[in-house]
């Protein structure tokens, strides 16, 4: 197996559009007759700003920073889903996204259908989804519902469905976007152990969170997002002194 | 680099080397390369689809045959009247035309819905996009398969069935799926960002469907010295190019097929500058 890692080279990611109007004839009409594109109506704005970082084997990484930072979009660029409007990313190992439990379900097809489609877009060969549903569909506790269509699921349902089979693939490069906790009471205690063997499999761990607990327990390098670029990256525990110093700081302010 | 295909980064050759610019021509590029080779997510997706449309429904894909065979009784009666053709000849005729024409209809205007409906899965998982153009490609020639099987009783029935045929309407059947593959590029990535285009699209091959030779033969407007009406029409060639053979027992002829490869040519290289110009949009519009 050759070496995981991902590598970032003065990548930035600039969002513009029209603020209101959703792009379309509606606006692009308009546009075609009145090249005007600083027209007050538009925004621009840049979420990441000339990130370069190196993220190697066997590094589990934490992404802290306030809301609207940048750490969202930082993780899905490291997956490949935004292409960055400048700069570079290269990865190498198969990545395994944990974005989202609430989206992306084929809402007529039943829980089982739901379950070999989500396992096939996260990578895994058919082969192996026949030969681990069963217990993807165990784990869910989802019983008879399982064969019914999706759509009569509960949101706690869908987040149970999405969580198990996310977490039965093998992954190299594991992102996490703020997705720990799962379910109701007794469903979050399971997920809760299943996620930390999850987390010890994968070669590369990147995720965000505002549970420091969690940070300062799992991972060893942590880095501080603030208004797309990196304020601080090194060992979680002086990071994690400097953004509490900082953040009381302001709130004093 | 010893992976199994699935898991191939992107840049494996670029590894060793310093940071290269990728340009979204060269995304755009190995990402539909990419997505050709997990053919076996596409085929998966499109089957799904189409079993998911007929589940509950007590005689599934009969419907679609069912439905045509309504068209075919109603339109053959009626057309057999009005244009004064023997129904032999004029039956297959409409009922191939027609699920060709659907097959053509479908491409140009749900299939800008491709990424729109993909959206939950776009945005969190990491496969490249074209693999939901692919998917709606296959959904629409399993609906095309079913519905050209209601063409063979009508054939036996006149006793002008002819495998010959059959097997000579593949190449045909061939390039009308690159030219629909075409297609839905092009409305997908255009129906991402203008909302309207299905709409309009329908409205336009409305119009189109009655100066098609679809539903009356070429030769009427031939006869009426109307020939460029479908002479000027790729929609004709796309038709004839598969319609043909089937009924004829004969592949169509040569200039037939060039005008379909060029019109083909013509879709391919438009989709091509409409992917560039969209591809790294597509998700932050959605």
């Amino acid at each position: 197996m050759s070496q995981i890692y991902l590598r970032l080279r003065g990548v930035g990611m600039t969002f513009e559009g029209q603020i209101g109007a959703p792009d379309g004839l509606k606006s692009w009409l308009p546009r075609v007759f009145r090249r005007n594109t600083a027209s007050p109506g538009r925004y621009h704005v840049e979420a990441l700003k000339n990130i370069s970082l190196d993220i190697g084997h066997g590094e589990r990484v934490g992404l802290i920073g306030l809301n609207g930072a940048g750490k969202s979009t930082l993780l899905k660029v490291l997956a490949g889903i935004y292409p960055p409007t400048s700069g570079t990313v290269e990865r190498r190992g198969h990545v395994c996204p944990m974005f989202e439990f609430a989206t992306g379900f084929e809402m007529n097809q039943s829980g089982w259908d739901n379950i070999r489609i989500r396992a096939l877009l996260l990578g895994m060969p058919r082969a192996e989804i026949e030969a681990k549903i069963e217990e993807i569909g165990a784990f869910t506790e989802l019983g008879e519902f399982l064969s019914y269509p999706v759509r009569t699921y509960s949101s706690g349902m869908f987040i149970r469905l999405a969580f198990a089979v996310s977490t039965s693939i093998n992954p190299e490069i594991l992102l996490l976007d703020e997705v720990m906790g799962a379910g109701d009471i007794q469903f979050a205690e399971k997920a809760r152990k299943r996620m930390s063997e999850f987390m010890e499999q994968g070669k590369i761990l990147v995720f965000s969170s505002h549970n420091m607990e969690q940070l300062s327990t799992l991972c060893e390098r942590t880095i501080w997002l603030e208004k797309g670029q990196i304020a601080a990256d090194g060992p979680t525990r002086e990071i994690m002194a400097l953004y509490h110093s900082a953040n009381g700081a302001a709130v004093l302010a | 680099m010893a992976e199994p295909g699935a898991k191939v980064s992107r840049s494996d050759e670029a590894a060793a080397r310093p940071a290269r610019v990728r340009t979204p021509a060269r995304r755009l590029w190995s990402d539909s390369v990419h997505a050709l080779r997990v053919w076996r997510v596409w085929m998966f997706l499109g089957v799904q689809d189409i079993k998911a449309r007929f589940r509950r429904s007590a005689i599934g894909p009969l419907w679609i045959l069912f439905n045509m065979s309504l068209f075919v009784i109603g339109a053959g009666l009626l057309y057999g009247v009005l244009i004064n053709q023997p129904m032999r000849v004029l039956l297959p005729y409409l009922v191939t035309g027609f699920t060709l024409w659907a097959f053509i209809v479908t491409s140009l205007t749900e299939s800008a819905w491709a990424f729109v409906n993909a959206e939950g899965y776009i945005k969190q998982f990491c496969y490249p996009k074209q693999i939901y153009l692919l998917r709606t490609l296959v959904a629409n020639t399993i609906i095309l398969l079913i519905s050209l099987t209601a063409v063979v009783p009508v054939q036996l029935y006149f006793r002008s069935f002819s495998l010959i045929g059959w097997l000579l309407a593949i190449p045909g059947l061939l390039l009308l799926f690159l030219a629909v593959l075409g297609h839905i590029t092009v409305c997908a990535y255009l129906g991402v960002c203008f909302r309207d285009l299905p709409h309009a699209a329908n409205g336009a091959l409305q119009v189109a469907f009655f100066v098609t030779p679809v539903m009356f033969p070429a030769r009427m407007l031939l006869e009426r010295h109307l020939a460029w009406i479908y002479e000027l029409n790729p929609f004709y060639y796309l038709l004839e190019i598969a319609r043909r053979p089937i009924l004829e027992g004969r592949p169509a002829d040569p200039q037939i097929y060039a005008f379909a490869g060029i019109y083909v040519l013509l879709v391919w290289l438009l989709a091509w500058q409409v992917a560039r110009s969209l591809d790294s949009r597509v998700v932050i519009l959605l």
